[in-house]
């Protein structure tokens, strides 16, 4: 056998001799010089915090059987997250980021080539969704600019055109502090680009900062609701009226927690937050799971439409997909009340968030894969994939995830998490405690001070012109001209992914 | 914290501070009384004005809400050690030694007061 210590004897020798070592500096500090008294004060206020440890406090076992040497694994066990992160794990092994992924945003943000050396460290040999090239790539000039309207396809006269593919995902101004939302919407007005509001009610800093917004409606509508929860008609329009916002987006699920609504910690409210929206102070703010009017497919599809009229913009809906059939059932819907939202945003069960249930956040919804695949084909065999754009949502934040996006039916990117990591996220995720260590979702003033909006404005728009760069960049690999013939032909999928299982359900079973 | 348990807990740590800041002027200037007592010790010079310096840190952190716990264990250790060297060395022969004592009790309470507020032992056991 081998030999091992046996830390149940070791304790119980410290628990002897802290006191003894005590009685020591005592004899020490009488008879050989006073300064030994230092050491007794010291080793008396250890043994009465170990008798403490192990007779009193009855809340921790570790401390009761092995006192105070058992306070090295609760002291080990607190710094484990910053060991394994510097320390010792490897480059592809963190989740939901590993370091590889991470460092091509803050990379891209910087503004630094990106080009890495030797080969991939990724996995080639059976898990790994990949992009097929072209024997024949094309020239850029002869790639078609991106640019996607919004709202075209119900002949608005208010469409919103986008000329890059990518939007900033909701974060609301609470889950993110002031100079994180300042420095998210300045960055996407200087990249082109816009930005969701996430449910946040008014979005005050967001407009301040004159971005182009996308306003999310939660299920708590926050910002246009009535006392009940239900929608106030003349509040939305009077913020529809507003120039920055461009589009609306009803959420009606979110990848991170399917089946419930929005959660704000109640660590995270400020007064002006509880102002914003609306709620009081001192208690976490719980969206009801689903929208007040939306009780069935028919009265959905039927908010959807009441959205629209009072709107006069692009109105979109936000879902996770639960059951494809349902799914199917809520387009036959929309084809029966001729009523169909300008975009679906695809949100993935690998979506991000401040504060989730541990049992949603891992255990509940389709993954983005499998998902947007799925949403796409339904709509195609219903006939109306060609009345609503699709975005897709769900850790896409480098190139090639979103290109495999796109390719598999959407006609734009929303991402969150790329974007703050562009703002400095270290993934230390602590989101919902208000400590955010680089002042993003945090409202802690102390925190806040190390993010300086003008810089990290610039990383956002640099981040953003690196993936546009990447995409023309694949267009041309792929010897794609214009980005709406990307389609699935561009794909190699491997038989043992959640995206193939689902390709192979779909096809057993055409009506699923 | 409930009110009453902060009214009682400042009024500690002021009370305190009444006692420990003079305490730390006469050592830290080398007052007769301080030198003599440390020359007894066999601490002169260099004792005085460690524990001169450890009682005037103990003053600042009490004042302020974070760090009054840790002022207050502070103050615990440098009280416990004048208890020694009154018990074995100079004997109860004049009030500082009660001053001693009231002190220990005062900042042990501050400290039962503040326990949830010794953040690094709260965040690990958590």
């Amino acid at each position: 056998m081998a030999a091992s210590i046996n830390l149940h004897k070791i304790s119980r020798f410290a628990n002897l001799a802290i006191p003894s070592m005590a009685v020591l500096f005592f004899l020490g500090g009488h008879f050989v010089s006073f300064y030994f008294h230092f050491l007794t004060v010291t080793f008396l206020l250890l043994t009465v915090v170990n008798l403490f440890y192990l007779y009193i406090q009855k809340k921790h076992t570790i401390l009761r059987n092995f006192g105070i040497l058992g306070q090295a694994r609760y002291i080990l066990e607190s710094i484990g997250p910053e060991m394994r992160q510097y320390l010792f794990a490897n480059d592809t092994e963190e989740r939901p980021f590993n370091r590889i992924e991470r460092s091509e945003i803050y990379r891209k943000a910087k503004g630094i080539d990106s080009a890495s050396s030797f080969g991939s460290q990724l996995d080639f040999d059976n898990s790994e969704i990949k992009v097929r090239h072209s024997m024949y790539p094309v020239d850029r000039e002869n790639i078609k600019d991106f640019a996607l309207t919004f709202g075209e396809e119900r002949g608005l006269e208010n469409t919103y055109t986008i000329n890059k593919p990518y939007i900033i995902s909701a974060m609301s101004y609470g889950a993110l502090g002031k100079n994180a939302v300042q420095a998210l919407t300045r960055g996407a007005r200087m990249a082109g680009i816009p930005i969701n509001t996430g449910e946040g009610g008014t979005p005050k800093y967001h407009m301040d900062e004159g971005g182009e917004l996308i306003f999310q409606m939660g299920t708590a509508k926050f910002g246009v609701r009535n006392d009940d929860g239900s929608l106030n008609d003349e509040k939305l329009r009077k913020l529809c009226a507003e120039p920055s916002i461009k589009m609306i987006e009803i959420k009606l699920s979110q990848g991170a927690k399917p089946g419930k609504g929005g959660l704000l910690p109640k660590e995270k409210i400020t007064q002006e937050i509880s102002d914003l929206r609306g709620v009081p102070l001192g208690q976490d703010v719980v969206s009801p799971a689903h929208h007040i009017e939306c009780m069935c497919k028919q009265s959905t599809v039927a908010f959807i439409k009441r959205v629209q009229d009072v709107c006069m913009i692009p109105v979109g809906v936000k879902i996770c997909i639960g059951k494809t059939s349902e799914f199917r059932d809520m387009v036959r819907e929309m084809k029966a009340q001729n009523v169909f939202p300008d975009f679906l945003a695809i949100d993935g069960a690998e979506g991000g968030t401040g504060a989730a249930p541990k049992a949603f956040m891992d255990g509940y919804g389709m993954p983005l894969m499998p998902a947007l695949f799925s949403a796409n084909k339904i709509l195609t065999e219903e006939g109306v994939r060609g009345r609503m754009k699709i975005i897709a949502a769900g850790k896409l934040i480098n190139s090639s995830k979103q290109f495999i996006a796109l390719a598999l039916g959407a006609d734009a990117i929303y991402s969150a998490r790329g974007f703050m990591l562009s703002l400095g996220c270290i993934q230390a995720m602590l989101c919902g405690n208000n400590t955010c260590p680089v002042g993003i979702t945090t409202h802690d003033p102390s925190l806040q001070k190390g993010l300086i909006v003008e810089e990290k404005a610039k990383r956002i728009a640099n981040y953003v012109k690196g993936l546009e760069h990447d995409f023309y960049e694949m267009l041309a690999a792929s010897g794609i001209k214009d980005a709406k013939d990307i389609n699935m032909d561009q794909l190699y999928i491997p038989d043992d992914t959640a995206l193939a299982d689902q390709i192979n359900a779909l096809l057993k079973n055409a009506n699923l | 914290m409930k009110p009453t348990q902060q009214i009682v807990s400042w009024v500690l740590q002021l009370g305190i501070i009444a006692l420990l800041a003079p305490a730390a002027y006469y050592k830290l200037t080398g007052h007769n009384e301080s030198t003599a007592l440390f020359t007894t010790l066999g601490m002169e010079p260099g004792g005085r004005y460690i524990i001169g310096f450890l009682e005037a840190t103990a003053c600042a952190l009490l004042l302020t809400p974070n760090s009054a716990v840790h002022g207050a264990i502070l103050t615990l250790g440098i009280m416990i050690g004048a208890i020694i060297a009154h018990l074995s060395k100079i004997w109860f022969d004049s009030m500082f030694a009660y001053f001693s004592i009231a002190l220990v009790i005062a900042s042990s309470i501050v400290i039962y007061l503040r326990r949830k507020q010794i953040k690094s032992i709260a965040r690990m056991l958590n």
